[in-house]
């Protein structure tokens, strides 16, 4: 009897609670319309500044609109190379003679240039090439003398800035890191500094630090691994099957010329919005704003990816060999996030994956105990273009990959002959909003959140409606994307194995 | 006028090129003072400790809970006890609360619980939103108190805890992380035990229940809460939830001390699959009791720092050697810690990222830093202090974490004033005092094909074995037997048990079995038909609880009770299939398919047996009577479906009983570990041609 009790309970006040939580995205909706201002400069950089006064602190975050899918062919890595040369200085940070400076590394990139067109010649002979080589080493040499080593780093840390870096995806770059607020003006006068004037300083000796990144996530990881096969595997025409870090021939091939001729198309401020939360005026911020960022070049619109990837036309499967356990990965080509159908497969993601009620977690991982983890997310390797839903699972020991395979198989039938239940899809709408609710109350979460949300849907206050397209899901929309996009033809299966020995 | 707008004129012609001013002639306002909040202390009867903070800006409230425990009280045999504690708390659900149901109720309300046991804490958190604090509390607190611990989660924590050892090598980090401490530690203490599937296998569910108990009694217990609450109300919510926890008595932690000479070795794994080196070095840290703590930090800045730092500026920036360099002289406050620096590299740079670190080492002995360095390394410490209260949470963890330490109110506060006073002598001092550049533990994890002898030139190396040591086998260690004789003695007991030309389909059988309970003997009726080819068996018992019915066939199972049919679950329904395949009946039905192993003899009270192994699975082992050919014992594993693990039984079989050509043994008595479990007297038995 008390069992019985205590679920009447349970449900009498999720009952409660799904009725107070109906209108929670309108409230703090207004509360952050009160906290929240953004303006846009005349050359269409957009600013949104959120007003949090807790504590002398503030967070600041850049969203650039461009990542991997961006890329030239030829270039691939060319967003990520362009973030490391951000922390590099500019004209006036971190050299000790820029007119000379700039000079060298003109040189220095036409030495390069005419290293690498020789080097694909197709009989090269070797004493040219090395001849060429020194002479791009002689400068490179000659180029430290100009360097005052990560001047604009220290520059950061110096004045108590933490939580500094930056990252590169198939979709965006972003640039973050906080500061004491009442050095806010400093922020703007760096970050404006380096985007105006890049200098491409030490570029070829950050590309090895690059190389390096890629030996550590993707060669020498086997997921990393496996993920960039199996994205070169699942896109045969849609940027998205590169590998973000790039592959390591085109981070040998790519020059300061291409970063330059890269950095005139995607850096220009109607491709950028930035966001600042914490102590800070927004009066205060518009005019820093204008002072620092109001010159920067308007240039032209970024160009666009019009590539889309053709439907597939069967399931496929690969192997690759590695001297680790194995993982797997299976995918299914899904929709954009500008997709109806986008918060529904997040949807499915998100119920068959997420917590431990969650179907593919109670029967595979605690019942069948067949996995050690098995998770499903939508929006892979980004969402601005038509992305995967991606199942990892990580078989126990002694479990076949093969039968891990079947049995999620199983679990994604059953979605689609409409196994689903209303609770299941409002525990996870409820679990989506608390998550949301939790962000709220730290600077760099709110920052990142409301700029790369104004980047992609146009506006931050999707924040909080994207809650009302929660609620328009329905379970037969649930059963119908399953049915239309987890199928076998849409399908691609990749898994490591153990090398032969 | 006109001197004015030459002036002007002047000016705009010697502004630098770039129209922004220089980011070092921006002036700062004042800084707003940072508001501290309240954090009221109070403790319990039974010596729970209370910490509240009260944080308004969201509805949300978030309880923390620190318990005196750890891995370090941990049996070495039993390793990865207490890491297993803290997870199946949470995994099993409570008595009240079980597993599916608590999942159910926290994600129905968007809220978490955990709880989890380290090396030198334990402890769990409740994260929920505020309307559900006075349903959720006592939920939390009676998952604390009263933990199910059932077996089905205990059998998953091992099955996961055996994938995770398993997969223990793919990653190169993982391994030189891990090979590092036992380089410095050694290999078998409590700070670098690893885990093993035999470990794993010895713990039981009674261990966990008394680790439980010992742990998370309220002497032991620290309570930290933040959010949107009123402090006297929670204070009342607070007393009622945890004022029934019993006292206990307060764990003491002890850290053995640690035995380090200063080797310096070349140590080496093979990781074939990939093209970088995870290189790792150094030797021994220190206590943060030192004196030189604070000098030792400011050190720690100006070597391996952030982006600033020498190892950053020198291997990544200007050597672009690695993508990820750093490390630190590490200072625990209970043992010591180590002194490490990591990076990886390509594998044909590994000697150059080795030598380019060592030098910044001795450069740190050798040179004073600079005072540019000194000076900015202190601003970025000082500067990035406001970050350190900038949210309520950090300034209760930090409160909690000091207490919970040792450590006095003020420790930070100390430790600020030695970062302002240490100067650049202090830093050499230290760097020669601490640093023992020439006697470092170099490691590294990379492809042997691709370093090839790089590493020669620092020593001998020495190759570190990291195969992961077998799961403990189920079967009897496989001694090979006498296979010939083995064959014989079969056909002597099959011939024994059945009479040579007996045919037969099932044997029926009337008996009492006698079961072992914790309320003493209980005596149950018994019959029960039995085909041994097909391995199907009907058994009626009549119980206390009335009769009941249980079936097996094709593989499995069920049980009928006061007419409800119900499937048998696999752990159940196994044993009794085995206990079919490796009678004595079956295994005579079966001679020509079966091989047997002659052991030898055992004398047992007295009396000389062949020792016969029969290779089925199940595997048994049979103890026969040479006179009379027929089976006195046999053994077996089998799981024991009410602790999850292997048991080792052995059936005592006597007063041997022909009926239509079929010996069968009418008294039988079953020992497990040793311990007897039961027996059965049988009644009568037939044969159904």
């Amino acid at each position: 009897m008390k069992t019985v009790g205590k679920k009447f309970t349970t449900s009498f006040l999720l009952l409660l609670f799904i009725f107070n939580f109906g209108n929670v995205q309108a409230q703090y909706l207004e509360e952050f319309e009160e906290k929240t201002t953004e303006f846009t400069l005349d050359n269409g950089l957009h600013f949104i500044v959120i007003e949090r006064h807790d504590a002398p602190v503030a967070s600041f975050y850049t969203h650039v609109n461009v990542g991997g899918a961006d890329e030239p062919v030829g270039n691939t890595g060319i967003a990520h190379i362009f973030e490391h040369m951000a922390f590099k200085g500019t004209k006036i940070i971190g050299t000790t003679n820029w007119e000379e400076e700039k000079e060298n590394i003109e040189q220095l990139d036409d030495a390069y240039s005419d290293w690498l067109r020789t080097k694909y010649l197709p009989n090269p002979d070797s004493s040219t090439l090395a001849e060429k080589w020194a002479k791009f080493e002689g400068l490179q040499e000659k180029s430290k003398e100009y360097v005052v080593n990560n001047e604009f780093t220290q520059i950061i840390e110096q004045n108590g800035g933490t939580g500094l870096n930056a990252s590169t995806g198939a979709d965006l770059t972003n640039y973050f890191y906080s500061l004491p607020s009442n050095r806010t003006e400093l922020w703007f006068n760096l970050e404006a500094d380096r985007f105006k004037n890049p200098t491409y300083r030490e570029f070829y000796v950050e590309k090895e630090v690059v190389r390096e990144e890629r030996r550590m996530r993707t060669d020498s990881n086997p997921i990393g691994r496996l993920v960039e096969e199996f994205l070169a595997v699942a896109y045969t025409a849609h940027p998205y099957g590169r590998p973000v870090v790039g592959w390591d021939s085109d981070i040998t091939a790519t020059t300061i010329a291409d970063a330059k001729d890269f950095y005139e198309k995607f850096y220009v401020p109607s491709n950028i919005t930035i966001a600042i939360a914490g102590d800070v005026d927004p009066d205060e911020m518009k005019g820093f704003a204008e002072e620092y960022f109001g010159d920067l070049r308007e240039g032209k619109p970024a160009p666009i990816v019009t590539t889309l990837e053709p439907a597939q036309r069967g399931e496929r499967r690969f192997t690759i060999e590695g001297n680790s356990q194995p993982i797997m990965l299976i995918g299914y080509h899904g929709v954009s996030e500008s997709h109806t159908d986008f918060e529904a497969l997040n949807l499915v993601g998100n119920i068959i994956s997420s917590g431990r009620t969650s179907r593919l977690y109670k029967k595979l991982v605690d019942e069948e105990k067949m996995a050690l983890q098995v998770g499903a997310f939508n929006g892979f390797p980004g969402s601005r273009f038509g992305s995967m839903f991606l199942t990892l699972a990580v078989p126990n020991m002694d479990i076949d990959v093969d039968t891990l395979e079947h049995a999620i198989y199983e679990e994604i039938e059953a979605v689609k002959e409409g196994a689903l239940t209303e609770e299941e899809l409002n525990r996870a709408r409820t679990n989506i909003r608390a998550g949301l609710i939790r962000g709220l109350n730290n600077n760099t979460g709110l920052a990142r959140n409301f700029a790369s949300t104004h980047a992609t849907k146009g506006n931050w206050r999707e924040v909080f409606n994207r809650l009302d397209a929660l609620e328009a899901v329905s379970l037969d929309d649930l059963q119908r994307v399953a049915q239309q996009y987890l199928v076998r033809k849409n399908r691609t299966v990749g898994a490591t194995v153990r090398a032969e020995s | 006028m006109k001197r004015l707008i030459l002036f002007t004129f002047i000016v705009m012609l010697v502004l630098p090129l770039s129209a922004q001013k220089r980011y070092d002639e921006i002036e700062f306002p004042e800084i707003n003072p940072i508001q501290m909040p309240d954090v009221e202390v109070f403790n319990l009867d039974n010596g729970t400790t209370f910490y509240l903070v009260e944080d308004n800006e969201l509805p949300l409230i978030n309880m923390r809970i620190t318990i005196k425990t750890g891995s370090i009280l941990e049996p070495e045999n039993k390793t990865g006890l207490a890491s297993m504690t803290g997870s199946v708390m949470r995994e099993g659900g409570s008595t009240n609360y079980p597993a599916d149901e608590l999942n159910e109720l926290l994600e129905n309300n968007a809220a978490s619980m955990s709880t989890f046991i380290g090396m030198g804490s334990g402890g769990g958190s409740l994260n929920i939103l505020k309307e559900d604090f006075d349903e959720l509390l006592p939920v939390f607190v009676d998952l604390l108190q009263n933990p199910a611990f059932p077996e089905d989660k205990i059998d998953l924590a091992k099955t996961q805890t055996n994938s995770s050892i398993s997969r223990r090598n793919d990653e190169q980090q993982q391994i030189g992380y891990r090979e590092f401490q036992n380089l410095v530690y050694g290999e078998n203490t409590v700070y670098t035990r690893e885990k093993e599937y035999e470990t794993i296998d010895n713990i039981t569910r009674d261990d966990l229940i008394n680790f439980h108990k010992e742990a998370f009694v309220a002497s032991n217990l620290t309570v930290g809460v933040v959010g949107d609450f009123d402090s006297g109300e929670m204070k009342v919510m607070l007393e009622k939830a945890f004022g029934s926890l019993p006292s206990g008595k307060e764990t003491n932690l002890l850290y053995p001390e640690v035995d380090y000479d200063f080797p310096t070795t070349v140590n080496f794994i093979d990781k074939p699959d990939v093209n970088q080196s995870f290189v790792t070095m150094g030797h021994i840290g220190g206590l943060r009791e030192s004196p030189d703590y604070a000098a030792l930090q400011v050190m720690n800045q100006v070597l391996s720092g952030g982006f600033s730092s020498r190892l950053f500026q020198e291997v990544r920036s200007n050597l672009g050697l690695a993508y990820s360099v750093g490390g630190s002289y590490g200072s625990n406050i209970n043992y010591p810690g180590i002194f490490r620096i990591t990076t990886m590299t390509k594998s044909s740079t590994t000697a150059e990222a080795i030598d380019a670190i060592i030098k910044e080492v001795k450069k740190l002995q050798d040179e004073p830093v600079t005072e540019k360095e000194l000076r900015d390394t202190k601003d970025q410490f000082l500067n990035s202090l406001v970050f350190r209260y900038d949210s309520k949470s950090k300034i209760l963890n930090e409160r909690i974490n000091n207490e919970y330490n040792g450590l006095s109110q003020d420790a930070f506060d100390e430790f600020v004033e030695g970062v302002k006073a240490t100067t650049i002598e202090d830093i050499q001092r230290v760097a020669k005092e601490y640093l023992r550049p020439d006697n470092m533990q170099i490691l590294v994890v990379g492809n042997a094909e691709e370093i090839g002898n790089q590493l020669e030139k620092y020593g001998e190396i020495n190759e570190v074995d990291i195969s992961i040591p077998e799961p403990p086998s189920d079967e009897e260690p496989a001694v090979a037997g006498d296979a010939e004789k083995g064959k014989e003695w079969l056909r002597t007991m099959a011939d024994a048990v059945i009479n040579p030309d007996t045919e037969f389909e099932s044997i029926d059988e009337i008996a009492v079995v006698i079961q072992e309970t914790q309320m003493g003997a209980m005596e149950i009726q018994s019959s029960s038909t039995t085909n041994y080819r097909n391995i199907t068996s009907e058994r009626i018992m009549q119980t206390p609880q009335g009769e009941m019915q249980m079936s097996i066939e094709n593989g499995g199972g069920t049980l009928t009770m006061m007419g409800n049919e119900q499937p048998l679950p696999p752990q159940m329904a196994q044993p009794m299939i085995n206990e079919i395949k490796r009678s004595y009946i079956s295994v005579s039905l079966d001679t020509d398919n079966l091989n047997a192993e002659y052991l030898g003899d055992e004398t047992v009270d007295g009396t000389s047996y062949v020792l016969l192994r029969v290779d089925l699975n199940p595997q048994v082992t049979f103890l026969i009577d040479p006179e009379t050919g027929l089976p006195a014992r046999s053994r077996y594993s089998e799981m024991n479906p009410q602790t999850g693990q292997q048991a080792k039984a052995e059936n005592v079989y006597a007063d041997w009983q022909v009926v239509d050509g079929v010996a069968y043994a009418y008294s039988v008595t079953s020992y497990v570990d040793g311990e007897k479990g039961g027996e059965m007297n049988v009644e009568s038995h037939s044969v159904n041609k």
